[in-house]
This record gives C-alpha cells, structure tokens and sequence, in this order.
C-alpha cells in the first residue's frame, strides 16, 4: 500500500468508525430521544403554556438533548471532515497532530452546538404550539429545497472544499487550527441548516429523514466546487456512480482498448 | 502502421515553407471564421481548454489585445457549456490524457478544413521541439510574420505574445526549462528517481485546477506557457500562452502540446509505463464526475478514456522522430556517493521502480504569507530540532539498505493574479549574492500557470492556490556534508524571472520543509 494510501486509512477508518458508532447509539436508544434531540411529544390538551412548558423541559433536560445533538452531529458530519483531518495531519508536525485536529474538531463542534441551541428553540415552539402538525416541517422542507437549489448555497459549499495554510509552531499552530475548525463550521452550517432542522420538526418519521439527510449530505460533499448559480443540486454525483459502476460491473467499459471512431470525416 | 506522422515545426526554417504550417495556418483561418457557439470552432475549442468568456475585465475574453479579434457571443446553451466548456485537466493524472484526446479533436478539425480548402488528407499537427538543436528553442519564425505568403493576414500571429523578457522577442529560455523529467521511473507516485507527485501527476479526481502539477506538466509544460505568453509592457495584462482560460487562443499552444504529448510517448517507448489503476484507466466519469468529451468534424461527441490514450499504437498517428532519454543516473547511487557511502552505492538495486513514499513529516515552515513582490522575497524556515536530527541521523547512516532521508521545500498555498511568472526557488542564498552564480543552491524553477483560477474562492479547489513540491535532498547532503545541518533555520529566497508588476499580486501561504524517510 503506498503511503499515500495508508494515511488514508489511518483516518477514515477511525472517522467511519466513529461516525458508525454514533448512529448506533442514536437508533439503538429504546423509549429515549427515538434517534435525536427531539422534544417529547406530549399529551398536553389544555394545560396552559407556562405549564406545557415546564413539563416539556422536565421531560427533556437541556444536557441530555445537547448530548442528543452531538452524537447526531459525529454521526452525519464526521465522514465529511475526512479530507480536512488529512490536510491538518498533514501540514503539522507529527508531535502535534492529534492536537491540530482536536482543536479543529473543537472549533467546528462548537459552531455546531451554538446551531443545536437554535435549531432545539426552534423544536421547542414547534412542540409547544403545533406539536402533531407537519405544517412546520413542511414549511422547512421547502425552505430547505429552496436553499438547496441556490447560488448561495453553492457558494457555501464551495467554501467548505477550503483547506488553508496552518501556521506549525506554538500558540500560532493552535489558533490556525481553531480557526480552520471555526470557519469550516460556519460554511458548513451555512451549507446545512435547513437540512438539519427539518428532521427534527416531523412528529413521525424523524430516523428515515435524518438518514435520508445524511446521504444527501454525503452526497453533496462527493461534488466538485462550481460557478454559484440555480440548478439541481446534492444527488447528482451520487447517481452517476451508481450508474457508472453498475456499466463498470457489466463490462460495458472494459481495459481491453476499444478502437477510436473514426475521428475525420 | 500509423496513418498519420506529427513532424518538426522547424522543418524548412519553421517558415511557411514548411507546408504543414501553411496548411495549419489556413485552418486555423477557417476555424475561426466560425461562431463562438459552433461546436467546430476555433473559440469553441478554445473554450474547453479554458474560458473567460463572462468576465468583464482582463483576462475576460472581450478585453483581450488583437488580433485575434475573441468573441463573446453567441454563447452555446448551457447544457452544452456544461459538457464540453472548462474541461482541461491540470495538476492531475489525467493531464496527459486529456490533452492527448483534445490534440486528436483539433487535428481532426483542422484536417477537415484543410482537405476542404484542397490540401493535403494527410495533415498532422507539428511539434515544436524547443530541446532541439540550434535555433528550436525560438518559436518558429511563420508565429511571428504578421501575413501569410499570399499577403492576408496571418492566423498564427497573436498580439498578445511578450516572451520571457516581455519583449516580443519568443524563446525558451534552457535552462531552466529542462528534461530532467525524463528520467522519472513513476508516473504517479515518487521515489528516488520521481520527485512527487510523479512524471504524469498525482492522483485525483475530475481536475480542471488543482494543487499540485505532476512533473512533465511543471518543466517544461507550465514554464513553456508562462515564457512564451510573458507579461505586456506595463505590467498590467500578460499573454495569451500564460493562463489557462486564454491559452488555446494563440495557435502555438497545439504544438506546444504536441511536444508535451510526443515527450509522453518517448518517456514509454525508453520502457516507463502508464497506471493500470482502473480509476486512470476508466476517467473520472467512473467515479461520477464529468466525462472527457470532444466535437470531431460532422459535430458528433467523441467521449473517451485514458485507457483509449495511453499508448501511440492506440490513437494511429506518430512522431517523425521521439527524442531519445537518455540513461540517467540512480539518484540513491549518486546520494549514497557523495555522502561518502560508496561501496552502498554500489550495492542499490537498479531495477526498482517502487513507490517509496512512507512517512513523510513536517520539518519546519515559516510564519506567514510571503508576498511576491518586484524583484523577489525571502523568508526564513524555522526547523524542528527534534525532526532535523531524524534527518542529519539518516544522511549520517545512509546505506542502500537504509536509504538517507528525501527532503522536499514546499510552496503552500500559492495565490495571486498574475499567471505570467517563474519563480526560482533558492536555499540560503547569500545576501547580495547573485542568483545565476549559485546554481547549486537551485531548489527549483516553477511556473505560476493557473494561478488566477486556482485562488478563486468559487474556483475548482475553494481558492486553495497552486502549491509546489521541489525536491531538495541534494542540497541538503550538501549542507550535512559541511556541517551545517545543526541550525535551526534555512533562508528561502524566491526570484521572479521578471520584476513582478506593481498591479500584480501573487503570496505564498507557507514555505516548508518536509523529510521522507523511515
């Protein structure tokens, strides 16, 4: 195996594992958070609002959704930082390897976090004042899409391909690091917000959504970085090599060299 | 037996008495009589290399010197900008390829123009052997006449043509520009005789601007561009042959290529071979990214893979003549013999061929960007002790069994406007001292082709720059062998071929220093 081949490995295998792990104890969590950080639905019938309220955070302390929403975060953002923990491992001094990338991780978790608290507000007067309705996330789902087809969002995307030079001594190291983790969260959370925020407001049906966001997600980040403009976005690269391999699997692209067409006329 | 012989530019003085020229010529005419958006044209094939055709101020294909006279319009639906538009790949394996299928397209169209306007089915392409002997490191004199023998005006004749002392006066300065990459045993991948990332390029994905250039694409490719295209009078604008989204505007880009691509095929005919890697092979549309796609003559979409290019006997055309590559010298051998191991050099195993690239390691970086500006920068690389000594202990034991560490000088990270400069990279240069008088303390020359379009934020790689690997390992011996390996800096000194215009603007991210060893 060439170097290059085995540095990969020594930090994807972690980072899958890591990111499997994180899904399992999400969907494996019986009569808990049901797979993320999601208010309790109540039975709550004419209880006033104060009250509704108390009941819905004694029901879900504030700790244990943001360890909810860190265990979904390692899940669906993990795979994503591979390059990024390469580029880092790469730049730095073999001493403080492990330092830049916890540093990195600790900036990006913590733009992350501050996401979470918006995004769990959020969920929180949606299960105060329409808690069984899907108009909510409905309403996000198109916001979502919207976004999703965007220049903006493009650009956002583009931004999260960045992998910037890193100061490798001292103090200077570890700022850069931060930073590098820092401006990545924001572009990524610019990139996801909406798709992390829909699963969250369905009444039903939040494991299949979270999923299916996770491999869009996934499926994003296998693009290449392009001219901001409208298009469909996210599952196209995912598609084509679905059908590449599937032709590669039938033979119809073979190493035996076909002959050129006839290239004049 | 090939249908079709490729021969030297320079046959008949490289003058319109050449006839192959002066059929060129003539086609190169009829292409551009064409419309922006017909797929046969001159501008069309232009733009798949690389366009500006939006872009509002120069390099934007509306505000560049005439002739030739760019258009801008009429624009091809998006669908066909998509598949066929900004589709050259660069800094990357597949840079060989590529370039190989998109000569084939427009010497088929310039054929077909040809044999309409009466000429020879036989056409092909010349090559312009700037290694040549005598004269042929000067481009070929039918470049430069601005009119054809019959009085019209000449197509291969571009204003926007400065040279590499921004003069109009077009040569390849060698050295710099060098075949040293003729030796490399791996075209991806390094070891003793590859500095990274290998003859052909690193391994990537679709790659229209990446980071680093594989090292034929380094010297002479991105040097040839930059020199034949140079800077205008004033510093403010540069010339066609030196950023990729205007390139193949000038005709003389084809023949370049032509001799990049003739130097692929000498490099696999003196016994080196191309990957197997079915990612190689299949392209990148395998992997579901874009696929390599031309127009040939009749307007059908000619898509094809590497493996239909990797060898001269796949694709029905030939040289009048490869140049010949010379044995060189294993690099461990001659290291092991100047660090006072001779009975190891001795011993190294000639027939290895392996990738050797475990463990490389960060040795130590400066802080900070280095702007490039007017006659130079330096700056100064601090060392890692600790990383240093791994160093100094491996020169120190070398043997063919534990071979010295390989050190490599990195440009992070490089950004800027201005495509048209070659930067000489020197390793403690004394303050004062004249550059050309040291040219053993040469890290190496590099091009900043593809500058602009690699530091774009919404660009291929985010606005990352270009980055550069030099390898350095002999001047590292050097600095072992007098003792002056126990410091805890280097000075690095970059030097512009010309003084970098004041309106210009290229940094380095960071210099560093990296060892490969065990």
């Amino acid at each position: 195996m060439t170097g290059d081949a085995q540095e990969l490995a020594r930090v994807r295998n972690p980072v899958l594992l890591l990111s499997a792990a994180a899904w399992i104890l999400l969907l494996a969590n019986p009569g808990g958070m049901v797979g993320h950080a999601h208010f309790h639905a109540m039975r709550s019938g004419g209880l006033p609002l104060g009250a509704r309220f108390r009941m819905l955070l004694a029901m879900n302390p504030p700790a244990a959704l943001a360890a909810s929403w860190l265990l979904m975060l390692v899940a669906m953002m993990a795979p994503v930082l591979i390059p990024h923990v390469r580029h880092i491992r790469r730049r730095s001094f073999r001493r403080r390897r492990a330092r830049s990338t916890a540093l990195f991780a600790a900036g990006y978790g913590a733009i992350w976090m501050a996401v979470g608290a918006v995004v769990l507000a959020i969920d929180l007067a949606v299960k105060l004042f329409a808690q069984q309705s899907y108009l909510p996330a409905a309403g996000v789902l198109l916001l979502a899409s919207v976004w999703q087809f965007s220049p903006s969002k493009q650009r956002c995307l583009n931004r999260c391909h960045a992998n910037t030079e890193l100061a490798a001594f001292g103090p200077a190291a570890d700022f850069d690091a931060l930073r590098f983790g820092v401006r990545h969260g924001l572009w990524c959370a610019a990139s996801c917000w909406a798709l992390m925020l829909f699963p969250m407001l369905l009444p039903r049906g939040h494991v299949v959504a979270m999923a299916a966001v996770a491999v869009l997600i996934l499926s994003e980040r296998l693009e290449r970085p392009m001219p901001p403009a409208w298009r469909w976005r996210g599952l196209g690269t995912l598609t084509r090599i679905a059908i590449a391999q599937a032709r590669i699997g039938m033979g119809a692209r073979t190493r035996a060299a076909r002959s050129l067409p006839a290239l004049n006329a | 037996m090939a249908t079709y012989t490729r021969t030297n530019a320079w046959n008949n003085s490289g003058t319109f008495a050449n006839a192959d020229l002066l059929w060129y010529a003539k086609g190169v005419g009829a292409m551009q009589k064409r419309a922006l958006d017909d797929l046969s044209s001159w501008w069309f094939f232009a733009a798949m290399h690389g366009e500006y055709v939006k872009d509002t101020a120069f390099p934007g294909w509306g505000h560049l010197p005439q002739p030739p006279s760019t258009p801008t319009t009429p624009q091809p639906s998006t669908s066909v900008w998509n598949k066929y538009w900004d589709q050259c790949q660069h800094q990357s394996w597949y840079f060989l390829p590529w370039h190989r299928g998109y000569l084939l397209a427009l010497e088929a169209q310039i054929r077909a123009a040809v044999v309409s306007l009466g000429g020879p089915s036989s056409w092909a392409l010349p090559y312009w052997d700037y290694f040549g002997p005598g004269t042929q490191y000067q481009i070929p004199p039918a470049f430069t006449a601005t009119t054809l023998p019959d009085g019209s005006h000449n197509p291969l004749y571009v204003d926007a043509r400065y040279g590499p002392q921004n003069n109009g006066n077009i040569y390849i300065p060698i050295p710099p520009v060098n075949q040293d990459c003729m030796s490399n045993d791996l075209f991806t991948g390094t070891n003793h005789n590859t500095p990274p990332p290998g003859f052909g390029g690193p391994k990537t994905g679709f790659s229209h601007s990446g980071n680093t250039s594989g090292n034929l694409e380094n010297n002479p490719h991105n040097l040839v561009h930059v020199y034949v295209g140079g800077t205008a009078p004033g510093g403010a604008t540069y010339g066609l042959m030196s950023d990729p989204g205007i390139a193949a505007l000038d005709p003389i880009f084809y023949l370049h290529h032509c001799n990049i691509d003739r130097m692929w095929a000498a490099w696999n005919n003196s016994g080196k071979t191309n990957p197997t890697d079915t990612k190689w092979l299949n392209g990148p549309a395998s992997q579901g990214q874009r696929e390599f796609v031309m127009p040939i003559p009749g307007n059908n979409a000619w898509v094809y893979t590497p493996d239909q290019m990797d060898s001269l006997s796949k694709v029905d055309y030939t040289y009048d003549s490869l140049p010949a590559v010379a044995p060189a010298a294993n690099q461990l051998s001659q290291r092991l013999t100047q660090l006072g191991a001779s009975a190891a050099a001795a011993r190294v195993n000639e027939g290895a061929s392996v990738a050797q690239d475990q463990n490389e390691e960060l040795v130590g970086a400066n802080a900070g960007a280095l702007p490039i500006k007017g006659t130079g920068a330096g700056t100064t690389v601090r060392l890692a002790a600790d990383v240093l000594h791994k160093v100094s202990a491996s020169l120190a034991g070398a043997s063919e069994t534990a071979p010295p560490d390989r050190v490599f000088l990195h440009l992070e990270n490089v950004r800027g406007t201005h495509d048209a400069l070659a930067l000489g990279v020197y390793i403690n240069l004394p303050a004062g001292a004249n550059p050309n008088d040291h040219p053993e303390l040469l890290a190496g020359t590099v091009g900043l082709f593809g500058l602009r379009r690699a530091s774009r934020k919404d660009g291929e790689h985010s606005g990352d720059g270009l980055s550069f690997v030099l390898e350095v390992s002999k001047i590292f011996d050097a600095l072992h062998l007098r003792n002056a390996l126990d410091t805890d800096s280097l000075q690095v000194t970059i030097v512009p071929h010309q003084a970098v215009p004041d309106t210009a603007e290229v940094t380095v991210g960071r210099v560093s220093i990296y060892r490969l060893g065990q």
